[in-house]
């Protein structure tokens, strides 16, 4: 289920079935030159990813909009509002919570943030919409599938 | 000073254009439901048509197979490509079956033989929902009627899919 008024009108109807949320993580920062175009690729990409997810598991999991961060902000502040988050969403029968994202450094706080942090080496660059990249997300797609469902 | 009531004029201004679009928008959404209902012509009929799946008649076996394909899709706001998958394969009468992958249920992606404790049956990762072959659910397993069956035909030995069927409640 996504969030939009379709999907949470049956989310609602049919709570107790649905428990995990996917939250992406991206990354936006429009200062540093250098990372602009990658960062906006990344979100190109996690984007269509967390949507295949979905699309596989939808009826057992919420996505989440994505939240957005500066790279340069301290994580521990991200962590806290994450968690916080969290806790909100948590008031819903909700008992797996995943995170995905492409930036390594949440790997460092991984143990504070309040659920899984689903960290996927990234793809750098590319066309999204060439054979090969749909090839590699897919496979990607149905590995975090695979262990999404480890979890259940 | 007489600056400053141009500024209010030219704020005014804006106001009421603004009012008045979106009173034109609010008398669209009014008109639009209703000209859905009575004109054929303004419903999308894109669904209906075949598509090549890419598969040719030959080697559809009695093993499901999985195929995916794309059809252009308008939807609102956005013409895009579609990604649709269909399980096929030939029953036991020989004829063709080309069954959605969608959950009857809320939806999840079903597969064949997606779980080994169930064998010869379609599998739904979400909530343990189960399929026979010809996609009939499963009793006393989530889903409430079978899978849907896509329509097809055959041209030149190759498989067209058309509009996915709901069918009955077993
Ligand atoms: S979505 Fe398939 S069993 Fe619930």
């Amino acid at each position: 289920m996504k969030w939009n008024e379709q999907d949470i009108e049956n989310y609602v109807g049919a709570k107790e079935y649905i428990d995990t949320i996917i939250l992406p993580l991206l990354p936006f920062q429009l200062s540093q030159d250098a990372n602009t175009k990658k960062d906006a690729f990344a979100s190109e990409v996690l984007t269509i990813f967390s949507n295949e997810i979905e699309k596989e598991l939808t009826g057992r999991i919420l996505l989440t909009p994505s939240y957005y961060y500066l790279k340069s902000a301290d994580k521990e502040q991200e962590v806290k509002r994450l968690n916080a988050w969290v806790e909100d969403m948590k008031k819903q029968p909700f008992k797996h919570i995943f995170y995905v994202s492409f930036d390594s450094s949440w790997k460092k706080n991984e143990k504070d943030l309040n659920g899984n942090l689903l960290w996927l080496p990234g793809i750098q660059s590319g066309d999204v919409h060439s054979e090969e990249m749909q090839k590699l997300i897919r496979q990607q797609v149905q590995q975090i599938v695979e262990l999404i469902r480890s979890y259940w | 000073m007489s600056e400053e009531k141009q500024q209010v004029s030219r704020r005014q201004f804006l106001n009421y254009t603004l009012t008045g679009v979106g009173g034109f928008m609010a008398a669209g959404l009014l008109i639009s439901p209703i000209r859905m209902a009575i004109d054929p012509v303004l419903k999308p009929s894109s669904a209906g048509e075949y598509a090549n799946v890419g598969l040719a008649v030959e080697d559809i076996t009695t093993e499901p197979q999985r195929v995916d394909w794309k059809i252009d899709q308008v939807d609102g706001w956005y013409e895009s490509k579609v990604n649709r998958s269909a399980w096929v394969f030939k029953n036991e009468n020989d004829e063709i079956m080309a069954l959605s992958p969608t959950c009857t249920h809320l939806g999840c992606v079903v597969s064949w033989e997606g779980s080994e404790d169930h064998p010869n049956e379609f599998f739904c990762p979400c909530h343990d929902g189960r399929y026979y072959k010809d996609g009939t659910n499963i009793a006393g397993t989530p889903p409430t009627r079978p899978l849907d069956l896509y329509d097809h035909k055959v041209e030149n030995g190759m498989l067209y899919l058309g509009k996915a069927q709901v069918r009955g409640e077993a």
